[in-house]
Order: structure tokens, then C-alpha cells, then sequence
């Protein structure tokens, strides 16, 4: 066949696939924003939801969605830093690298409506907490562990080993060097990953949806083992009532708080990760 | 004193490391745990066609079967399209737009499967419905066109990678050769890349496998088989749908939710496989937790 | 650092708010029931605004469950409950208290309905069920595959519907196409159809999802309106109740008692179900 040709047919390929690409990408933000806006206002966002999520607002969604996501982020914090630094300063050991490694990322595989059952069964069942917003945390907190653990990782190991070097010839120790030294380098790795982690959590449904939520009637918890109700548990209620208007109304305009909430934290991860590079760069 | 904060702090690192290698393990121990009583009591029955908790019936095929073929789909559909797409980012287009490229695929990646669910349930089961003129559109065609569309961005970012990771000379060297952009992509960067392919394909095959609130709202949600099987224009139940759907209604400890754990199970152990075969293939995994 | 202090104050100041626990009654089931719950739940906090009550759906069957596993105070509950699950909950003392009265009606989409295909008998919906009768032609209406709709097999409204129409409250729909949860779902599922048969709570009967009125074997057509349930008429009616671990007590007591009061059997029939006295 004609080389010319073929190559011709391979140019219309590619350009069919990013047609097609690109028109996903429109068709799926523009819905979302173009149903989603006319349902956002002042009083769909500080009114709490009632008659189903059909009517009033969703002021308390909002609010356990990100109780949910900042305690989440709590908990993951320290793990993640210190599983950091054992695999970035003490683990000299090849194999046992790549058996971290192999856990880790297999963490991260491990799809979100497993790690719902295990809540349910752990949390909720065997140790009888209940279905509190607190199990939800803990769950979005082993979800996002490999993230946040894994970008503490890189930023720590991307520190040049003359620092660690000419901190210990000033006498210091290795834990000092740690705190001093590396630390400060490996927060903003951590931060990074947090924000990219808490993105991707505050949209998850199936890991809280058994363990964490209720539909209605929550408002502030007022202790550790209530459930709350959160953006995406509201809109898997609301779009059962995909053909009533107002629900449907309603959980467009969930959909683009939450997907609204989602890009304010990866803008933020993306924006402290740049800053982290030219600033290392120089 | 300095000894001791040191040896707290490296107690503290140890201990934080061992909690982390030891979520997936609890995990992994605590599904075998919850579904050793199906494993003893229902046995080989588990691989029968019937799912019916009334009569004792737990089979599980017609699950499997709908998860193995929306990923099917899935795959088919986005494995493609991203492939192309990402030739398009790395080789065609001009690398000073590759940023803009790159955050766009981001944000959509960003979408949650929640809200695919609502977009699947408002517009493609409809559009499906009317299309090839079904009674409904919840379809195992529609969960696997949305899951498409869901691990689309997955598959793009990791071969666009990839073909970014191969240095210029490459190119140049065959561009003075005489070649043409087809042929120096499928002749000379397609087989460098090809190891990046195949773990961002099995990569991709996981969270396909995963995929729950989505598949969940647009199924269907009745344990059969398609008659003919290879009608898939009908409705079908996948592990992740059926989880969604049933666990909270069985009490726990019975045989029926002991029967739910073990698809959980299964679906825990294939996801491993595949995520661990990719970490192998991927060169550059420094993507892969995002 | 002293972010981190700012930290570990605000989380102080958690953990102490949350130790003087608020009173809340948790409800979880039923989506049949859900409506007069929620509503009810909203008017009583108004007069007890100190008392949190947390409303769950999931079905039935999850009702029963979590109350058996003690993880709720009351289940909203659509149908019995089963022999089964008294067994599986030997600790528990189910204790069931009617709130309403419902129907569960057989609902199909108004294109059907608007065909002429008002009324069926019971055998009839069941040949449907059972797969036996695929094209709504054989039954008089026009030529279009019937799409059957069936329900999550622990949901009350299955159970009662399965019970009448098939004669076993656990029957095996060999014709169902779709399997779908909460009254809201299924009746999202008949809108977006135009040969749908499904089954609803009477209070989800609309221009759009048409009860059929049921054909009796002395000839008589019964309509599923709220007189013929009143009057035990309707073959397919049901009590809503609500489930609590042993006699109520206390703030459970209180709103069980607030349900049952006129205010409360007001909430019943604005719903749209039948109080019960």
C-alpha cells in the first residue's frame, strides 16, 4: 500500500480520536455546568435539604463532605510522613523497597467499594462503631495514604544527599537532619499529595455510602460517631429521581459544587507543586 | 535527651511503616475471614448461574461475567480512542500547549463516578434506549460506554507519558531516514513505548473492574446472563453493582452476605494482580498514584 | 509550628464538643415509609430542637437488619417480617407499630395506560412476572415488548406484591428485565419507558405512572384509590410500620407517640397514605 496514503489515514485517525476526545470533554462539562448553574444560588447554598433533596439546599452536604475529606487528611498526614522517611532514609534494603512498593501501590489498585466493605465489616461490625462519619474518615484515609505517602517520598528523596551530608559534619544527628532539614522539603510533597488525595476522596460514594452517611436529617454531628450526609451520597439519592424535575434540578447542581470542590484542590496541588519546582530549580 | 527524641522518632517511622504495609494485608485477611463461610458452606455452587438468597442459591457467574464484559467494552472503546489521542498530545501537537492538554485531562479525570452516574442515568441510558430502540436503556452497553469515557483520561496521561519519555534522537534519526509520522510512531516509538502500554492498559483494566456507583445507576441490576450471550444491548449485574446494591441488606454474618464478601474477594484478588503486573510494565511509575 | 498548635486546639475543641452527646434517634428502611418519617421528623424537632433524628433509606430489609444488629433505634419497615429474620436476631424483640396504611400497586407507563390497558387481573400481572406474557398485544394493547421491573429482593414492596400477585413473598420473577431499589428509582425506570410494568407505593402514582386497576375474579374492577384501601378493598394493601427493639423509651417513645397523634396521622395523609385511625 502507499506509504503516503497510509500515513494520510493514520493523520485522520488521530485527528477523529481527539475529535471525539475533545467533544466528551465539552459535552461532559458543559452539562454539568450548564444544568448545574441554574440551580446554584445563595439559598441552594446556606439552606439545609428537605422533601427528599427536592427542595432547599445543601449547605449540610457541603459541610460533611469536607468534615469527611479534612479528617481524613489528619489522620493520613503522619502515616504518610513517616512511611516516607523509612523508605527514603532507613530503607537501604532493595527488596524490601520493592515489597513497600508493591504494597503501596496495591493499595492504591484496590477498587473504593472494597474498601467500603471493609469499613462495614471492620469498623462498623467488628469493633461496633457504627455508622459515624468518623469510619468514613478512616476509610478516605487508607484510600489516599499511597498519594500523600508516595509525593512525601519523592520531594524527601529529591533533596540532594550533600544537605543530608554537610548536616551531620555540623553535628547533627540523623533524626535532627529528618526534622530539620527534610522535613520542611517533604511538607509541601505532603501537602501536594494531600490536596491531589482529598481531590480525588470528596467524590468517592461507594467507600462512605454503607459506613458513613445518612440521607436526611443530619445536621452538625455533635460527636465522632454520627453519620452525616455528603455531596455524593446526596446526588446517588437524587438521581434515583432522575425524572423529577426538581430533584434532577438539584442534583445538577450538587454535581457542580462537587465537581467545583474537586478542581479547587487539584488547582491548589497543581499551583503548590509549580511553585515547589521553580523554586527548588533555582 | 537527643538519643531519645532520635529513638522516638524512629519508632514513629517504623511504626507509621507498618501500618501502612499492613492496611492491605488486613484488608486481604479480614475478606478471606468474612467469606470463609461461603467458601465451607455454598462451595463449588459458587460458579453456578443462579443468585437466589430465598432458596440458598449463590452463584456468582452471571456477576463475573457482567464485570468481565463491560470492561470488555471499556477497553475497547477507550484503549483506542486514547491511544490516538495520545499520540496527538505527545507527537502532533506543539509542546508549549501540552500543559493546557494535560490539565484538561486532569479535571476530567477529576470527575467523580458519581456524576457520571447522574450524566448515564439522564442522558446515555436514554440515548442508548432510543438509538437501538430498546425497552430500556440500562444496559451492560451503557455501563461500558460510560466506564470508557471514566478511564479514558487514565489511558491518555500514561501513554502520553510514555511517548514523552522517549528522547528526541529517536525521532530525529528516523525523520533523516525519510520516514513518515506514521512510520516512525509505529515502527520505531510504538515498540520502546509498548511495556508503558501495556501497564497503563492493565492499569486501566483495574479501575474498570472497580468502578462501582456508575456501572451501579445504569445496569440494570438483575443477575442473568444475556440471552443470546452475546446480546448485550440488555441489562446485567456486575460484582461492583451488586456490592452497591445488596450488601447493606444482608445481615451481617449470614451465608447470603458471606456469598457478597466472596465476590469482594474476588474482585480484591484480581485488581492485585492486574495493578501489580502494571507496576511491573510501567517504566516510569512515577505517575501512578495520581 | 504554630499552625500546628492552632491545630491541636481546634481538635481539642472537637473532641469536647462531641463528648457532651447530643440525643438523636437513628431511622433507617423503607422508602416507602421514608416520607412520612422525614417529614414527621422535621415537624417534631421544631418543638424538640435539642433532639438530632438521622433518617436512613436502604429498603426494608435494611431496616430490619440494622435494628437486629442494634445499629438503629427504629426501622421503617413495608411489609412482615420474616420468620427468617426473627431467627437470624434471637436477641432482638422485634416490635412492630403500624403508623399507615399503603397499597402496592401494580403501575405501568401512561402510554400503556393511555392505550386502554387500565385493568388486569392478578393472574394476568402474574403471567407477566413469570415471563409467560412478553408482548402487551396479548393482553390488547399495542404491539411492544413489555419491560418488567422488579425490586431489590428484600424490599417491602416486593415482598407484599410478590405475595399476593406470584403467592410466595420470594418468588423468582423469571421475567423481569430490570431489578431496581427505592420507590424513586422504579419509578424513574416507568417514566423514561413507554412499556413499562412495575410496582410503587401508592403515594408514587402519577399522570405519568399509572396505577392499573385490578380486575377481580367476580368481574368488579378495584381502583387503587384511598377509599377502596380505607375499605380493605384493594387486594394488595399493606401497614407501615415502624420497628423498635422492645417496648420505645424515652425520645423514641416520644416521636413514636408524636406519629401516632392526629398531628402525626396528618403527616400520613398528606403523604398519601390512609391513617389509620
Amino acid at each position: 500500500m502507499n506509504r503516503k496514503l497510509k500515513n494520510n489515514l493514520f493523520y485522520t485517525s488521530v485527528g477523529v480520536a481527539v475529535l471525539v476526545c475533545a467533544l466528551i470533554l465539552f459535552f461532559l462539562f458543559g452539562i454539568i455546568i450548564w444544568n448545574g448553574l441554574p440551580a446554584i444560588s445563595l439559598d441552594f447554598l446556606t439552606n439545609s435539604s428537605s422533601d427528599f433533596g427536592a427542595t432547599g439546599g445543601i449547605v449540610y452536604q457541603i459541610f460533611g463532605s469536607i468534615l469527611l475529606i479534612v479528617f481524613a487528611a489528619l489522620i493520613c498526614l503522619p502515616i504518610a510522613l513517616g512511611t516516607a522517611i523509612y523508605k527514603s532514609e532507613y530503607l537501604k534494603n532493595e527488596t524490601a523497597n520493592k515489597l513497600i512498593n508493591t504494597l503501596i501501590y496495591s493499595l492504591n489498585g484496590i477498587p473504593s467499594v472494597i474498601f467500603g466493605i471493609f469499613g462495614l465489616i471492620f469498623f462498623v461490625n467488628l469493633l461496633n462503631m457504627g455508622i459515624s462519619w468518623f469510619v468514613g474518615s478512616i476509610i478516605l484515609s487508607m484510600m489516599i495514604l499511597p498519594t500523600v505517602t508516595l509525593s512525601t517520598y519523592q520531594s524527601i528523596n529529591s533533596i540532594p544527599t550533600v544537605y543530608r551530608e554537610s548536616s551531620s559534619a555540623l553535628g547533627l544527628n540523623k533524626w535532627q537532619v529528618i526534622v530539620q532539614v527534610l522535613l520542611p522539603q517533604g511538607f509541601s510533597g505532603a501537602i501536594t499529595g494531600l490536596l491531589i488525595g482529598v481531590a480525588r476522596a470528596i467524590g468517592e460514594t461507594a467507600p462512605i455510602m454503607f459506613i458513613a452517611t445518612a440521607f436526611s436529617g443530619v445536621k452538625l454531628p455533635s460527636s465522632f460517631l454520627e453519620p452525616v450526609s455528603t455531596l455524593p451520597t446526596h446526588i446517588l439519592a437524587l438521581a434515583q429521581q432522575a425524572t423529577n424535575p426538581a430533584a434532577l434540578q438539584n442534583a445538577w447542581g450538587s454535581s457542580l459544587v462537587l465537581v467545583i470542590l474537586v478542581i479547587i484542590f487539584s488547582i491548589s496541588a497543581l499551583f503548590i507543586r509549580l511553585r515547589h519546582q521553580t523554586i527548588s530549580k533555582r | 535527651m537527643l538519643g531519645s527524641t532520635s529513638k522516638i522518632g524512629k519508632y514513629y517511622v517504623y511504626g507509621s511503616t507498618l501500618i501502612s504495609a499492613f492496611i492491605v494485608f488486613l484488608i486481604f485477611t479480614i475478606l478471606i475471614i468474612s467469606s470463609w463461610d461461603a467458601i465451607t458452606t455454598v462451595g463449588l455452587d459458587l460458579l453456578k448461574f443462579q443468585w437466589n438468597p430465598a432458596t440458598g442459591e449463590f452463584g456468582i457467574i452471571p456477576m463475573l461475567f457482567g464485570t468481565l464484559v463491560v470492561t470488555f467494552i471499556a477497553l475497547l472503546i477507550a484503549v483506542p480512542l486514547g491511544i490516538y489521542t495520545a499520540i496527538f498530545t505527545s507527537e502532533i501537537l506543539p509542546s508549549k500547549y501540552r500543559f493546557i492538554v494535560k490539565s484538561l485531562l486532569e479535571l476530567l479525570a477529576g470527575i467523580p463516578s458519581i456524576i457520571f452516574g447522574l450524566i448515564g442515568i439522564a442522558f446515555f441510558s436514554i440515548w442508548v434506549q432510543n438509538i437501538f430502540d430498546l425497552q430500556s436503556g440500562r444496559t451492560i452497553f451503557t455501563a461500558g460506554i460510560l466506564l470508557s469515557i471514566m478511564i479514558l483520561p487514565t489511558i491518555i496521561t500514561l501513554t502520553d507519558d510514555a511517548f514523552h519519555n522517549i528522547p528526541d534522537k529517536y525521532r530525529e534519526t528516523a525523520k533523516g531516514l525519510g520516514l513518515y509520522k506514521f512510520e516512525i510512531i509505529k515502527e520505531i516509538l510504538l515498540p520502546i513505548a509498548k511495556p508503558d502500554l501495556k501497564g497503563a492498559i492493565l492499569l486501566a483494566f483495574g479501575r474498570a473492574l472497580g468502578e462501582t456507583m456508575a456501572v451501579m445507576l445504569v445496569i440494570g441490576s438483575i443477575d442473568r446472563i444475556p440471552s443470546p450471550i452475546y446480546n448485550w444491548l440488555s441489562p446485567g449485574q456486575t460484582i461492583t453493582s451488586k456490592l452497591g446494591r445488596e450488601i447493606a441488606e444482608t445481615s451481617f454474618g449470614s451465608v447470603h452476605f458471606s456469598a457478597m464478601i466472596f465476590m469482594g474477594l474476588l474482585l480484591f484478588i484480581i485488581v492485585l494482580i492486574l495493578t501489580i503486573l502494571s507496576q511491573n510494565s510501567l517504566k516510569s511509575n512515577r505517575r501512578l498514584y495520581e | 509550628m504554630k499552625s500546628t498548635h492552632a491545630l491541636i486546639v481546634f481538635l481539642i475543641c472537637i473532641i469536647f464538643t462531641s463528648c457532651e452527646k447530643k440525643q438523636a434517634i437513628n431511622i433507617a428502611g423503607s422508602t416507602s415509609v421514608l416520607p412520612i418519617i422525614s417529614i414527621a421528623a422535621e415537624e417534631f424537632r421544631k418543638n424538640n430542637p435539642e433532639l438530632n433524628i438521622i433518617v436512613n433509606e436502604g429498603g426494608s430489609g435494611v431496616g430490619v437488619n440494622q435494628l437486629g444488629e442494634g445499629k438503629i433505634d427504629i426501622g421503617m419497615v413495608s411489609r412482615d417480617i420474616t420468620q427468617e429474620e426473627i431467627s437470624t436476631y434471637p436477641n432482638v424483640t422485634f416490635n412492630p407499630i403500624s403508623i399507615g396504611k399503603d397499597a402496592v400497586v401494580p403501575v405501568i407507563s401512561s402510554e400503556i395506560y393511555n392505550a386502554g390497558i387500565t385493568s388486569l387481573t392478578l393472574e394476568e400481572i402474574a403471567k407477566i412476572y413469570r415471563g409467560e406474557v412478553r408482548n402487551w398485544s396479548e393482553l390488547g394493547g399495542p404491539d411492544k415488548e413489555i419491560l418488567v421491573i422488579d425490586k431489590e429482593a428484600s424490599r417491602g414492596t416486593r415482598h407484599v406484591f410478590m405475595e399476593i400477585v406470584m403467592g410466595d413473598k420470594e418468588a423468582i420473577a423469571e421475567g423481569a428485565d430490570l431489578v431496581l431499589g427505592s420507590n424513586n428509582e422504579e419509578q424513574t425506570a416507568i417514566v423514561q419507558s413507554d412499556a413499562a410494568i412495575g410496582m410503587l407505593s401508592n403515594a408514587w402514582l402519577n399522570d405519568n405512572v399509572k396505577g392499573l386497576n385490578i380486575k377481580m375474579l367476580d368481574g368488579s374492577i378495584i381502583e387503587s384509590s384511598l377509599k377502596n384501601i380505607i375499605d380493605n378493598k384493594f387486594p394488595i394493601t399493606r401497614d407501615l410500620l415502624i420497628v423498635t427493639n422492645g417496648k420505645p423509651a424515652g425520645a423514641v417513645k416520644d416521636f413514636i407517640e408524636y406519629l401516632l397523634s392526629s398531628e402525626g396521622q396528618k403527616i400520613v395523609e398528606e403523604a398519601g397514605y390512609v391513617r389509620i385511625n
